[in-house]
């Protein structure tokens, strides 16, 4: 029964193979969690300055993650700013107005944008900010603008698939309820499909908010720094957590600072795993429930 | 009133699906257009095949193109079996509550931070490297470990979509046979999972040769053509974040236009190839 | 002359709850060699689930849970399907089980009745080929399709699939076949072959045939049962 032998090996090998895959996991886990964990707290945000006076703006901080977390935070809701609206409104197009050719053409581009390296939607960031500093003003360069507009570009499909395909998948007679009753197209999408793609479209949002505060590729092109304090303007460089990180694993010169390294591993750690779970629940329509329980 | 509303409203969302087509092109566009005084000072042939020189005035990036293709592929072949094995388990191995664990963990690993990945390789599996192989630590080998955890979840949760997506009365059929679970998996699941566990295999693929931190952090990023699997490599989305800090003008900084370029040649390929098979799967069913 | 029943299923209080759901309630009935049992009654009330319980398709589905005693007489010994020793797949090569869609296998025809062999490791193409012509002649198959096993089954007729599905049933000589709403998804005329065949199949083993149509339940039952209200009793109009 040399069958039944190879599908017994099949099966253990399987088993084998997936339970060495969970391990790794969780040994990288571990790891960050032993070397991180004694590190976390004020000072691991603040340094040495205050934090009270941090926040009140009147000292600055040094040697903390206080202006690589700030300069995250910044950067997301930058970028999500610019790409949802544009995002969701592409989709919408796609899903309820394009012609089926139209659909296979604008769909074909973003499944292309979707895989394009995000270095090379960097160095597109880049050539963009080489443009404007030729054309326009020397003082213009990479910053925070331009990563963020770079950002808003590198998450645009995920807000545009997971609009289209909520919207898509609503069942058919929930789009026939209002327009039955009198309403028009545009009646018809606010008050009915919108509602009722919640869940979908918030999820693909999230799930773009936390590749913005993950990603290193795109900033590293367009404006990130090493020590640049809070971001002064929209045009200044700035610091991010995931930069930091390399930036440690790079350049640390004591045991303190490879020490903070560990500390922001568990804080970035931290901020996307939130955002994945909240993800999740709205994928789960929890999120829709409490909207409609009133 | 209404009916100019709804005109509007159509060409308000008409303009964000073109503006963001536009977008895309222009991706490459700014790419071709900046990279072009380096096309037309070297021949092509001598971009793709050449050697890194800058001093010389070599501008060839073979290395790269070599390099990121040995870690892409090397990570993706290591990658197979583990998501092969987990997809497996996943679908049908495992009972109900290994299943539902299993599939937290992957979904909870497409969260992870690609820079915690690389950060932990160097100070976790770049010494465990160096002591049970020798050499640097820092080289194809580490680089391709880590790539390969970092895209299974990619692989896994395709696979896992094709094996469960098989018709179910088929699957039952097999079961009221008498089949057991791993040859329902064997004889009925996988060949109908096949083409979408290739588009799976290119997708994941695709994500290997387009990331940049891990072979930055962890291949040594020396410049030659790595002779072996121990030994540092630069692979094009490398060499585009370090050689950024180059003069503006130079030649050497326009190289990394023909790596991006590059890089986007591969990713519309890809897409074809995908796009191409998942409608093969449709007319088939 | 009164033939000589020998018992071969025998169910004895048998409760089945899906869940908190009692679907079944105090199950008590006996099923004979070579005979074909119909059974019918209200829908919704545990037909399908009672031929469930004799393969064993219920033991892998979480949430639901069985007890009372279930035996069945298989190759000269008694066993039950609901201890949780047995295994399922020698279970299911001798209880086969027909349902209501026809399922064959995206293959060849060929394929598909060569599939059971090839899961109990039979792999010698003559007898093979032997047993495949032999299931097919028994469910009145080997006619129509002789000349094209390596056709797709897909392509096959609703009857034809159907009866495809009895055949492959059929390549590993079960003892029993559980039918369950065999001909529901047929037009009346694929409906009577199929009845013709079940008929002519309890030289070879026993069957029990779920259905909702009385009149087919009338035409091919030697016994008839009702299930209704979770019970099951013994229906009138036996045919001879």
């Amino acid at each position: 029964m040399i069958r039944g032998f190879a599908e017994k090996t099949i099966a253990c090998l399987s088993w084998a193979l997936a339970l060495s895959l969970c391990l790794s996991v969780t040994v990288l886990l571990s790891y960050l969690l032993i070397k991180g964990l004694p590190s976390l707290g004020t000072e691991l945000v603040f340094g040495k300055a205050d934090p009270l006076n941090v926040l009140l703006g009147r000292e600055r901080v040094f040697d903390g993650i206080f202006p690589a977390a700030v300069g995250t935070l910044s950067l997301v809701f930058l970028s999500t700013l610019i790409a949802l609206p544009l995002g969701i409104c592409s989709g919408i197009y796609l899903s309820e107005y394009a012609t089926p050719g139209m659909k296979k053409a604008v769909g074909g581009l973003f499944d292309v944008l979707a895989g394009i390296p995000s270095i090379v939607v960097g160095l597109y960031g880049f050539s963009v900010s080489i443009f404007l500093h030729h054309h326009f003003s020397e003082r213009l360069g990479p910053c925070l603008l331009i990563s963020a507009l770079s950002l808003g570009v590198l998450v645009l499909p995920y807000i545009v698939r997971s609009s289209q395909s909520a919207l898509e998948e609503l069942p058919a007679h929930i789009r026939c309820t209002a327009t039955a009753l009198g309403a028009t197209r545009l009646q018809n999408l606010v008050y009915v499909l919108l509602p009722n793609a919640l869940s979908g479209i918030g999820s693909g949002v999230i799930l773009a908010i936390g590749r913005c505060a993950e990603d290193t590729a795109v900033i590293l092109l367009t404006g990130v720094v090493a020590t640049a304090g809070l971001p002064s303007s929209l045009f200044a460089q700035y610091e991010a957590l995931p930069f930091y990180i390399y930036y440690i694993s790079n350049q640390y010169t004591n045991p303190a600072e490879l020490s903070n390294g560990y500390g922001a591993c568990l804080v970035l750690l931290g901020i996307c795993s939130v955002l994945f779970m909240v993800a999740r629940g709205m994928q789960k329509r929890l999120f829709h429930w409490a909207l409609y329980s009133r | 009133m209404m009916v100019s509303k709804d005109v509007f409203a159509e060409s308000v969302f008409l303009c964000c699906a073109i503006s963001s087509a536009i977008i895309i092109l222009a991706i490459l566009g700014f790419m071709v257009a900046l990279g072009i005084p380096l096309f037309q000072e070297i021949p092509l042939s001598d971009i793709l095949n050449g050697p890194w020189a800058p001093h010389h005035g070599a501008y060839g990036i073979r290395a790269m193109i070599f390099g990121t293709f040995l870690i892409a592929f090397l990570a993706t072949l290591i990658c197979l079996p583990l998501s092969l094995g987990m997809s497996f388990v996943i679908s049908s191995l495992g009972g109900r509550r290994s299943r539902r664990l299993l599939g937290a963990i992957v979904r909870f690993m497409t969260g992870i931070p690609t820079v915690i990945y690389g950060f932990v390789g160097i100070f976790l599996l770049v010494p465990l490297i160096r002591e049970g192989f020798g050499g640097p630590g820092m080289g194809v080998l580490t680089a391709s470990i880590v790539l390969a955890i970092l895209i299974s979840p990619t692989m896994i949760l395709f696979f896992t979509d094709s094996l469960l997506a098989v018709n179910a009365a088929y699957v039952q059929a097999a079961k009221a046979l008498g089949a057991t679970r791993v040859q329902r998996l064997l004889y009925v699941m996988l060949p109908g999972a096949l083409s979408g566990m290739a588009s799976g295999f290119i997708l994941a693929l695709g994500r290997a040769v387009g990331d940049t931190l891990i072979a930055l952090m962890l291949a040594g990023n020396a410049v030659r053509t790595p002779q072996g699997l121990l030994e540092p490599a630069r692979t094009l989305t490398a060499h585009i974040a370090l050689v950024k800090a180059a003069d503006f003008d130079s030649m050497a900084f326009r190289s990394i236009f023909a790596c991006g370029i590059t890089l986007y040649l591969f990713t519309i390929l890809a897409t074809i190839m995908v796009r191409v098979m998942t409608r093969e799967r449709i007319a088939i069913s | 002359m009164p033939k000589q029943k020998k018992e071969k299923i025998i169910l004895d209080r048998v409760d089945f709850f899906y869940g908190r759901r009692q679907v079944l309630c105090g199950i008590k009935a006996a099923f004979y060699s070579n005979t074909l049992t119909a059974i019918t009654g209200p829908s919704g009330q545990g037909k399908s689930t009672l031929l469930g319980l004799l393969n064993g398709m219920w033991n892998e589905v979480p949430n639901t849970h069985c007890s009372g005693d279930i035996q069945i007489l298989l190759g000269g010994q008694w066993i039950s399907p609901l201890r949780k020793e047995i295994s399922l797949s020698h279970l299911r090569r001798k209880v086969a089980m027909i349902f209501q869609e026809p399922n064959p296998l995206p293959m060849s025809i060929g394929r598909n009745m060569a599939f059971p062999l090839k899961l109990s490791g039979i792999r010698d193409k003559r007898l093979v080929e032997e047993k495949v012509r032999t299931a097919l002649e028994q469910a009145f198959l080997w006619e129509e399709v002789k000349d094209r096993l390596e056709d797709s089954a897909l392509n096959l007729s609703g009857g034809q699939k159907q009866r495809l599905c009895i055949a492959r049933a059929l390549i590993l000589e079960p003892e029993i076949l559980l039918c369950d709403e065999p001909t529901s998804s047929l037009d009346a005329k694929a409906a009577r072959i199929i009845e013709a065949l079940l008929v002519s199949l309890k030289n070879h083993c026993t069957l029990l045939v779920v259905s909702h149509y009385l009149d087919q339940v009338r035409r091919i039952g030697d016994r008839v049962m009702i299930l209704e209200n979770e019970g099951l009793t013994n229906g009138a109009g036996l045919s001879a």
